[in-house]
């Protein structure tokens, strides 16, 4: 046979792969990587973890998904063998949220995982924390969040109009994968913050509903940033009952405006929360009174939208190119785990 | 030239036998009803107003009230426990959203494990959510109640009519044995 009628029947089998895949409905609609018994040995090799541990759970619905299964899905979403530690961390990180444990992926709001990477590791598997760190672009982060969406779909069985309730959904579901951007930030990484010794290599995530950004470059005072911001994170959409969630990934500018105006991480949390406040009387306008009701955040003048501090994430990202923060919402009204947890990679 | 496509779907299964549904009494009078809402606006008053009219109409005794903190949750196993002991009959709802009709499905049927007739409540826009939990669950066709949707904008007088409207249907459910829908 010649080369280039080989390359002709590869890419006969290559195309005829994908559309079965596409005919059985194992895709998030996009090509998959046709997937065999040799490759997924390739990914258990770089895990410690063995095949038949239980990663990933819907205790309601009966399903579990092993190691196993998390790697098959993860060479289907495009993975690198060596991105399977950190999608297997990223369900560690997934199964502590509330949320997920129960009917999350099933809900109206569509909600989408963050998936938030610290360490070396980001430089190692080229894993984007600056410019255009939300978007499209870069394979690590690309597939690490379709890897964890394919489980969702396929181990689960939780497929959009069927199990999958989402009214919209949100823009990016199954692609949010993030670096924090260490090098850059003012402050200490999230994996830090969260009990993790320096330089680990870890994931932390939630569940989102939504994102929405900030643009401001207007001013250099931080308390008009933070002002901003906490106007932003104190919208009634966002509301159901007192019930509301908020955390941010800043753009390093607004981060570093922040801690040099004095600021640190918890008290920008602390600021915010005092801050991002509704009366009475604009939660009425919104249909959304919350006379009779009681609880944290909520006095005789109106509602404190996320009384918590400690309920605000902080995650710095993206590029030192223009003063772009994001407002994101976490899902999951009792608030997000606050745990990071270690990649844990096959010994060399 | 190809070794065999893998097929990503299905991982091991966390529960491995099928729930039964329990036994019906025949009449409801003298029995006490639990009421299990989730926390979505209207499904308490919803569900109270039909343990109002199941006291009124059909002489039940008493109602058990619960009420779920989670919508996305199953019923805590201490709570269900409790009910089971305390309730003949119970009644869950509202469902109307992805998670919380999924949810109220699961609950119904693991009532009915626990030999206490469930009758579940959803909006018909979940339809395919719970059947597709009670599918899962290893009920297909598990039978339920639907109600117009939505129910949280309803104010007190169209809640008690939504009510009013279903107890035929609810009440059927919990005294005669469910006959399970093939294909829906």
């Amino acid at each position: 046979m010649t080369a280039l009628a080989e390359d002709a029947d590869r890419l006969h089998h290559a195309r005829a792969a994908i559309e079965h895949a596409y005919e059985q409905g194992w895709t998030d609609g996009l090509p998959i990587v046709p997937v065999t018994a040799e490759v997924v040995e390739e990914f258990l090799a770089a895990t410690p973890r063995a095949r038949d541990e239980v990663v990933a759970a819907v205790p309601h619905l009966g399903r579990e998904c092993t190691v196993e299964q998390a790697a098959i899905n993860a060479a289907m979403a495009g993975c690198r063998p060596e991105y399977l530690p950190v999608v297997l961390a990223a369900w560690d990180a997934l199964m502590r949220q509330r949320v997920v444990t129960g009917g999350g992926w099933q809900s109206t709001s569509g909600p989408a995982p963050l998936i938030v990477v610290n360490g070396p590791i980001r430089a190692e598997l080229g894993i984007n924390s600056a410019g255009g760190v939300l978007g499209p672009g870069f394979r690590a982060n690309a597939t690490i969040a379709r890897a964890v969406g394919l489980v969702v779909r396929n181990v689960f069985g939780i497929r959009p109009q069927e199990l999958e309730q989402s009214t919209q959904g949100i823009p990016g579901r199954f692609t949010l994968c993030i670096g924090e951007n260490e090098e850059e930030s003012p402050w200490e990484p999230l994996a830090t913050e969260l009990g993790l010794e320096p330089e680990t290599d870890a994931v932390s995530a939630m569940l989102l509903r939504t994102c929405e950004f900030i643009d401001n470059r207007h001013t250099s005072d931080p308390e008009q940033v933070l002002w901003d911001i906490a106007d932003t994170v104190a919208r009634t959409g966002a509301a159901i009952g007192r019930h509301s969630s908020a955390g941010l990934v800043l753009g390093v500018e607004h981060a570093q405006m922040l801690a040099a105006g004095g600021f640190s991480k918890a008290e920008v949390q602390r600021w915010i929360s005092e801050h991002a406040f509704r009366t009475h009387k604009e939660m009425q306008l919104a249909g959304k009174s919350l006379a009779g009701q009681e609880g944290p955040g909520l006095d005789e003048h109106g509602l404190h939208v996320v009384p918590d501090p400690d309920q605000i994430p902080i995650v710095v990202a993206g590029a030192r190119n223009a003063a772009m923060s994001m407002v994101v919402r976490p899902f999951g009204f009792g608030g997000w785990s606050r745990t990071a947890h270690p990649i844990r990679q096959k010994e060399a | 030239m190809f070794e065999a496509m893998l097929d990503p779907t299905g991982g091991p299964s966390a529960t491995a036998t099928g729930p039964r549904l329990a036994a019906r009494p025949a009449r409801l009078d003298g029995l006490v009803v639990g009421l299990v809402a989730n926390p979505k606006k209207n499904a308490e008053p919803f569900l109270d107003a039909v343990g109002e009219l199941l006291a009124a109409e059909h002489g039940t005794a008493d109602v058990v009230r619960t009420r779920k903190t989670s919508i996305t949750d199953p019923i805590p196993p201490a709570t269900l426990d409790e009910l089971a002991q305390r309730c003949d009959v119970v009644l869950i709802g509202v469902g109307d959203c992805g998670s919380c009709s999924a949810a109220a499905v699961a609950d119904g049927i693991a009532f009915e494990a626990a030999g206490v007739p469930a009758a579940v409540i959803c909006t018909v826009a979940f339809r395919v959510s719970a059947d597709a939990m009670a599918r899962l669950q290893g009920s297909p066709g598990y039978t339920y109640v639907t109600t117009a949707h939505p129910v949280a904008p309803l104010d007190e007088a169209g809640v008690r009519e939504r009510a009013r409207r279903a107890l035929p249907e609810l009440v059927g459910l919990l005294t005669e044995a469910p006959v399970p829908v093939v294909a829906r």
